[in-house]
């Protein structure tokens, strides 16, 4: 939407009547800008018109977190652009660059071996986990609901700190690079996780009590900003608002990526796509995550976790250090991959849902080109969608389940 | 989970769900479940492994640039000391996101990611590290000044403790 008095508007017939506060059919309307500092997820302005106490259009004004992450892209080596891309959705940073990741490797032709691939799979669940909790908290304080905030920050801390235990940092792990991952099961890792998982089962039925079953949020999220699924799918939208209105839609079945054609787990659903049926989802999949971690840490097979390719090049007492300590020592041929020219697609699912890569080779150390969709950029949408004859309280509970993550969204 | 929140209410299922969600609000009220370190009295030991500050063995040292080579912050740079044929690296820990991929490709063993995370600058040319200066053990300025080091042990009932060491 163009801002009122904006040049194009000048030769608009309605600019009169939008400056006498009224709109396209006369209507009375309040403009309202919200945002772009910071309205509670992060940096983007929402521009919403009301007739009184009735929304007739919010349009989502993003752009403000733009960090031309697809052109930086083109001036980087392919490894250098791991730590880049996780950027774009630092509390999810495994799965975000694990589809790069993948992508990278189809150029190079290699394939991670087996443990690997269930290591990956191993922190792509605990980040989903730790995603979900700060979009559950986030959705939590725009209900005012200061207590549930506090809690699910809280308790995303557990499962940060199970991150770092694997790969030594809490968020921008940069743990999954092209062949394998950068460091083995610690030796107490299953314990530690098992006692995690058996603590968040027994706060999940906190949170029930004190939020989901809570009169006052069932009041505030039951019925509201509703979405069925066929407009969904018309509208493109994907991960866990895609399956709250009932479209059985995920890229880890779609795909069967990692370890993930080995693990037991289900994808949830629900048919009635307003604001509560997503947050159910959203617990839901973080039960799932925690089956799938049990499994892992069950199944997990040995072997190396580097593909032998490289590892190759590691001269003997390097190779020696990374037995022991289970950290990866990589060699001076990885830092200038060359690929064979050509394309690669691949396409992950993150907490937010699925996010799309697409990579051209020149056959250079740097890609040519690479295109990043990400599944807030396709959700935004929603706020437009959502909201329309919804009452203006209802905008924070919309926006709150609709787990938007602004840099993500404008990368 | 959660399926009866689809069902209407009726006044006495809404105050049962009212009652129960105050209930558990006070239950952590009173016990205290807390998780939070008291930093600067209480300190993480966060053990090897951690990706924190980065040491630098000149001894060890091979010059071969690898380090700076494969910075995608581009904070390790190769430096020509006065009086030395050979380039040594230095950090700018303006630039350094901790990535580690460094200390991963350093052939020699030469650079060492310490558990050391909590040091502040006051000015911005104190963050970066000539060779002269980065070869120089952490030390974590709480630990310094006594800080009690704390463990973090997982807990069914807390989630995370912090035990003293
Ligand atoms: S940790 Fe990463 S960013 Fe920092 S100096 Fe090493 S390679 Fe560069
Ligand atoms: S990679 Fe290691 S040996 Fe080579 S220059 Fe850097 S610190 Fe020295």
């Amino acid at each position: 939407m163009t801002s009122p008095g904006s040049s194009e508007l000048r030769g608009n017939p309605y600019f009169w009547y939008r400056l006498m506060g009224r709109d396209e059919e006369g209507y009375d309307v309040y403009e309202l800008f919200i945002g772009p500092q910071h309205p509670a997820s992060g940096h983007m302005r929402i521009i919403v018109r009301l007739d009184g106490d009735i929304i007739v259009d919010a349009e989502p004004d993003i752009g403000y977190v733009h960090r031309t992450m697809e052109k930086l892209a083109e001036g980087r080596e392919y490894l250098k652009n791991i730590p880049l891309f996780e950027r774009a959705t630092i509390i999810d940073a495994a799965n975000i660059t694990w589809g790069y990741v993948r992508a990278v490797e189809q150029l190079l032709g290699l394939e991670a071996p087996p443990r690997a691939e269930y290591l990956r799979t191993l922190l792509a669940e605990i980040n989903r986990i730790a995603s979900h909790l700060y979009g559950f908290g986030i959705a939590g304080i725009m209900l005012n609901h200061s207590t549930m905030f506090m809690w699910a920050f809280g308790d995303r801390e557990v499962w940060v700190q199970l991150a770092e235990d694997l790969t030594g940092a809490r968020l921008t792990h940069s743990y999954i690079i092209p062949g394998g991952v950068r460091r083995n099961l610690p030796q107490d890792f299953k314990e530690k996780a098992l006692k995690a998982i058996r603590y968040m089962e027994k706060r999940l039925q906190d949170y029930e009590r004190i939020f989901v079953k809570n009169p006052v949020i069932i009041a505030r999220y039951v019925d509201v900003g509703v979405i069925k699924a066929e407009e969904a799918k018309r509208l493109g939208i994907v991960g866990p608002n895609l399956r709250a209105a009932g479209v059985r839609y995920d890229a880890r079945i779609a795909e069967e990526y990692g370890a993930y054609p080995e693990l037991d787990f289900e994808i949830p659903t629900r048919e009635e796509g307003d604001a509560m049926a997503r947050l159910l989802v959203r617990i839901e999949e973080i039960k799932q995550s925690m089956s799938m971690i049990k499994q892992i840490l069950d199944k997990i097979p040995d072997g190396p976790i580097f593909h032998e390719k490289y590892y190759r090049m590691l001269p003997p007492k390097l190779k020696e250090f990374v037995e022991q300590t289970g950290r990866l020592k990589l060699p001076g041929a990885f830092i200038r991959l060359k690929p064979e020219p050509g394309e690669a697609v691949a396409r992950v699912e993150m907490g937010h849902g699925e996010v799309f890569y697409h990579i051209v080779s020149d056959g250079g150390i740097k890609p040519y080109r690479v295109r990043i969709v990400t599944p807030a950029f396709r959700n935004v949408v929603l706020y437009r969608y959502l909201t329309r004859g919804a009452r203006f309280m209802d905008l924070p509970a919309i926006y709150g389940s609709i787990d938007y993550f602004p840099p993500e969204g404008d990368r | 989970m959660a399926e009866d929140v689809y069902k209407p209410g009726n006044l006495l299922v809404s105050l049962k769900r009212h009652a129960a969600a105050i209930a558990t609000g006070l239950r952590y009220l009173l016990s205290t479940k807390r998780m939070t370190v008291r930093y600067p009295e209480f300190v993480i030991d966060l053990g090897e492994g951690y990706r924190g500050m980065i040491r630098w063995h000149r001894d060890r040292c091979i010059s071969c640039s690898l380090c700076a080579q494969i910075c995608p912050a581009a904070a390790m740079k190769m430096y020509k000391l006065p009086g030395e044929k050979k380039m040594y690296p230095g950090i700018n820990y303006q630039r350094c996101i901790f990535c580690g991929f460094c200390v991963d490709v350093c052939p020699v063993f030469a650079l060492e990611h310490t558990p050391v995370h909590d040091i502040s600058y006051e000015e911005l040319d104190e963050m970066i590290y000539v060779p002269t200066k980065f070869d120089t053990e952490w030390v974590s300025p709480a630990a310094k000044e006594g800080a009690r080091p704390v463990k973090v042990v997982f807990d069914e009932e807390v989630g995370l403790r912090h035990e003293p060491q």
